[in-house]
């Protein structure tokens, strides 16, 4: 078997362990970004040591390990200094008691604990810097220490009291590091900052922890770019959202107009769903419970109309493609007559043409071929006329994004989600509404919209999300 | 790249379940592609044709948009045909008019193909009125009445409108270069089996030297190459008819064996500006199409997904493995105690040093004959060797905050062995004069429930309002 200098080097590892209940697996799942740990105020929760390997492309560039509370700290203790060994050979011992212990149920959490920092792991310290130091964690400490392998200290505040200095003082007899982190209120910079003090546990590990690091800020990076076309996608899509109603009677009756409005409402509010969705995905908050308001489109002025189409043309297509058709006609006469009509065939043609399409419409959308009505009417809504709604929802999706981006993934409660007006003044100047909103009047004129042009949209919105996220 | 590995990307893309792992797999594997992302599409579509359900919605509408494009063009190589014949009838006793003819095959090319260009400048409006003119346009309209089954198919494409519009742009050249066939061979038909005189006749007064130069500046593009293909002076005099007066004029038919040279030109402008120019359109519009399937890849929906999923590094955080839930069995703790006595047998506190220890009694208003901190600092033969001096009731203090250990544990069940009755008393910091929160205690009390013991007590004390933080940890 190899030994731990051994197998220590494939990539860095790095153990959170402590006290039960001091918020390691908060710190773990800030860290890792992962809002499906396991966080209770009951002791005991973690029973298993849980990997959380950060992987680029499936190469773990470093690891984390959330591990259980220590429980019988005295007694693995006091099994290991009935071990009169030199400095050098203490970490066999502990390596002795894990092999020696691990069927028994009695030391499950140690043996859990232990088994990633015999097997390379740096060791992270976490206490609860809010609570007063105690004597009791000088056995965990000095076990730790029996491991040999390079450690750190962070230091968590669950509750606003403040006995930090204390600790300092305690855990500076035994770490070579110590750090403050509040997992519950993590930014970046903070993170960064973590992963540096880590990396300078040993110096093989600067290299990959630093690697990590930049790799790291892209992933934020990556996350915004995908907020940001997520979000370009659900502007464009709810501009130009059109709904329709194929009805048979002469006139749309009142159920109908009340369906086609009530379903275009229930389209608008399902695409910001499942863009808020698709956004906590992309910022790993699956588990994310919210109270939020749906999408208030009531007293909203949407446009509607009663149309028909001929062909599958709509009024408008058949008179543009009449005219032209007339005006065709027209211009042979013309050619014929050598243009001494000057144009004025082509004239004719066209308001000809456009005038029998405009006022033939009704009676061709009744018309028969092949057993089909060329023609059908229907009740239309969309696209989005009102010039405020893609602010309006544009505002609630940055909000939304902006507090799910700054969200810790420590944090379990109900987030609210209460946008005021005051939102609007952090992310919307004149200069961005004047160049959002030459893309608005395009998403709303239903043409084809480049992909050069929304990935020009996607970067406004990235400027904005990387403005409002503490990124 | 072409129209069916656009359908075959749309079709794929609807149907595709792949992982972000296999793409990127993906995209690793097709590293060269990265920069060009249209190159990299069509790849992806390559590797995942298979995935395609039969018969794939490419074929159905290509062949469709074939055999339509097929039939009209047909039809509009006869109607070129019949028209060439109707423009050459000739009589015999009227010669043909040479101007409906060259209206037929220069002006009106150069007219269409004008209004082609400009539809092409206008290609990315959806209402283009020059792409609604068009036969091809009014093929999909076609398609709309074909029988049920391949309307139901094709209603599945939904092919963006600059697309859309350069399919129609580009299918009208190619039925325009059906009827400009049409027409060349109506002439050459009828030139091989009918002796024509050809002549000219117009209202306008121009001079055979002016229609001359005129017909020279058309026939730029062959006059060099092939001079009997332009008419000369002489031709177009002696072939200038007027319709005034019954009879030919004697000139006229004095050269009737040369008016029929005129076929040479009118072939040559058939064949240069309704074929080749209209053949050289043709490209143009296919390069305009083959441009618009590369900009539509990128903009069908999902697309852009894709590459991102194939380009970009998976950077992963979580864990490997679903954490193994935690089934919290919570049952009431009746042992409960609202108040202390004043006095006990031993007072102890669990890693509370024995100075805190009276402090603490005294503002509880507690005495007792001894006092002793256990746990903590001390080794467990010390631990040991004050249970064994424990007897009658002990008050046993402990840190709220501090969730119970099994090693508190381990210290309780040895000592209920030696005792009559333990109260474990949570207390608070000093600095909160020793309340307690309610859910520190609630910790404690499923903690002393396990043990299950009719000789262990917990004391309830006055509890401090929690803080907005710990209560956001507590939910």
């Amino acid at each position: 078997m190899p030994s731990r200098r051994q197998t220590a080097f494939v990539h860095p590892k790095f153990a959170v362990v402590g006290h039960p209940n001091k918020g390691k697996s908060s710190i773990v799942s800030a860290l890792a970004m992962d809002d499906s740990v396991q966080i209770s105020d009951t002791p005991g929760t973690t029973t298993k040591k849980r990997s959380f390997p950060l992987k680029v492309d499936g190469e773990i560039l470093y690891e984390l390990f959330d591990t259980p509370g220590f429980q019988r700290a005295r007694r693995v203790l006091a099994w290991l200094e009935q071990h009169d060994v030199s400095a050098d050979k203490k970490y066999e011992v502990v390596q002795m008691f894990i092999n020696e212990h691990k069927n028994d149920p009695k030391f499950n959490d140690e043996v859990e604990l232990l088994e990633p920092i015999m097997n390379g792991a740096g060791i992270i310290y976490v206490v609860d810097g809010s609570k007063p130091y105690g004597e009791e964690y000088e056995a965990e400490m000095e076990i730790l220490r029996w491991t040999g392998q390079p450690s750190m200290a962070l230091i968590n505040h669950i509750d606003e009291s403040d006995y930090s200095e204390e600790w300092k003082r305690a855990l500076g007899h035994y770490f070579k590091m110590v750090r403050t982190f509040n997992p519950m209120n993590t930014s970046l910079e903070q993170h960064v900052s973590i992963l540096e003090s880590m990396a300078q546990l040993k110096e093989e590990w600067t290299a990959p922890v630093k690697e990590s690091i930049i790799l790291f800020e892209k992933y934020h990076d990556q996350m915004l770019e995908r907020s940001s076309a997520v979000i370009t996608k659900l502007l464009y899509r709810s501009v130009s959202l059109v709904e329709k109603l194929t009805f048979h009677g002469e006139d749309a009756t009142e159920d109908e107009k009340n369906s086609v409005e009530e379903n275009y409402k229930e389209r608008l509010r399902e695409l910001e769903r499942s863009t808020q969705k698709t956004i906590e995905t992309i910022w790993n908050h699956d588990h994310l419970q919210k109270e939020e308001q749906s999408l208030p489109l009531d007293g909203m002025d949407l446009f509607s109309e009663q149309t028909a189409s001929v062909f599958g043309l709509s009024r408008k297509e058949l008179l543009v493609t009449a005219a032209a058709s007339g005006a065709a006609t027209g211009a042979g006469v013309d050619l014929f007559f050598g243009g001494t009509t000057l144009l004025l065939g082509t004239g004719l043609g066209a308001v000809i043409g456009g005038a029998g399409a405009f006022f033939a419409f009704n009676e061709l959308s009744e018309v028969k071929v092949l057993g089909q009505t060329l023609g059908k009417r229907y009740l239309e809504m969309g696209p989005m006329e009102n010039r405020n709604f893609p602010y309006i929802l544009l505002g609630r999706v940055i909000y939304h994004t902006t507090k799910v981006a700054n969200r810790s993934h420590a944090l379990r409660g109900m987030a609210e989600f209460a946008m005021d007006n005051s939102f609007k003044d952090k992310w919307l100047n004149d200069d961005l509404r004047k160049s959002l909103e030459k893309y608005h009047r395009k998403f709303r004129s239903g043409k084809e919209i480049e992909a050069e042009e929304l990935a020009q949209y996607e970067e406004l919105i990235k400027e904005v999300l990387k403005h409002l996220t503490n990124v | 790249m072409n129209l069916k590995s656009y359908l075959d990307l749309f079709e794929l893309l609807e149907v595709d379940t792949s992982s972000r792992e296999e793409r990127r797999a993906f995209g690793l594997v097709n590293i060269v592609t990265q920069s060009r992302p249209v190159e990299q599409l069509s790849a992806w579509v390559r590797e995942n044709r298979v995935k395609l359900k039969k018969p794939e919605l490419s074929e159905t509408f290509s062949s469709t948009l074939y055999s339509t494009t097929l039939i009209i063009s047909i039809v509009a190589f006869f109607l070129g045909f019949i028209s060439g014949v109707g423009l050459l009838s000739y009589s015999g006793h009227e010669p043909v008019n040479i101007i409906y003819f060259i209206a037929m095959v220069v002006f009106l090319p150069l007219f269409t193909m004008a209004l082609t260009l400009f539809s092409m400048f206008r290609v990315n409006s959806t209402q283009s009125m020059l792409v609604h003119i068009s036969p091809a346009f009014w093929m999909e309209k076609i398609l709309r009445l074909l029988p049920n089954k391949i309307e139901d198919n094709l209603k599945e494409v939904k092919i963006n409108p600059l697309l859309a519009n350069w399919i129609v742009i580009k299918r009208s050249q190619i039925i325009a270069l059906a009827f400009s066939l049409g027409l060349l061979f109506a002439l050459l038909g009828v030139v091989a089996t009918q002796d024509i005189a050809f002549a000219w006749s117009t209202t306008l007064s121009i001079t055979p030297e002016s229609f001359h130069s005129f017909l020279q500046t058309l026939a730029f593009p062959w006059r060099d190459l092939y001079p009997s293909a332009l008419p000369s002076v002489e031709l177009i005099e002696q072939s200038q008819y007027f319709r005034l007066g019954d009879k030919l004029s004697d000139e006229m038919i004095q050269n009737a064996s040369k008016l029929g040279e005129w076929w040479k030109f009118l072939a040559f402008a058939t064949l240069f500006y309704a074929i080749i120019l209209r053949f050289v359109v043709y490209l143009l519009t296919e390069f305009g199409l083959n441009r618009a399937i590369k900009k539509s890849f990128l903009t069908l929906d999902g697309a852009q997904k894709l590459l991102n999923d194939m380009n970009e590094l998976i950077i992963s955080t979580h864990a490997n493995e679903n954490e193994q839930q935690l089934i919290q069995r919570h049952t009431a703790y009746d042992q409960m105690l609202n108040s202390l006595d004043a006095s006990y047998d031993i007072v102890q506190g669990w890693a509370i040093l024995k100075e805190s220890l009276s402090v603490i009694a005294d503002s509880m208003k507690v005495i007792s004959p001894k006092f002793f901190e256990v746990g903590g600092g001390n080794t467990l033969d010390e631990d040991m060797e004050i249970i064994h001096h424990s007897q009658g009731e002990v008050l046993l203090y402990v840190k709220s905050w501090e969730p119970p250990t099994m090693d508190f544990i381990d210290y309780l069940e040895a000592l209920i062995k030696r005792v009559d009755k333990v109260i474990v008393c949570p207390v608070g910091t000093i600095e909160d004069a020793y309340k307690t929160e309610a859910r520190e205690v609630n910790v404690w009390a499923r903690k002393l429930s396990i043990l299950g013991s009719e000789k262990v007590w917990l004391r309830v004390s006055s509890v401090k309002t929690l803080s907005r933080e710990a209560l956001n940890a507590e939910s």
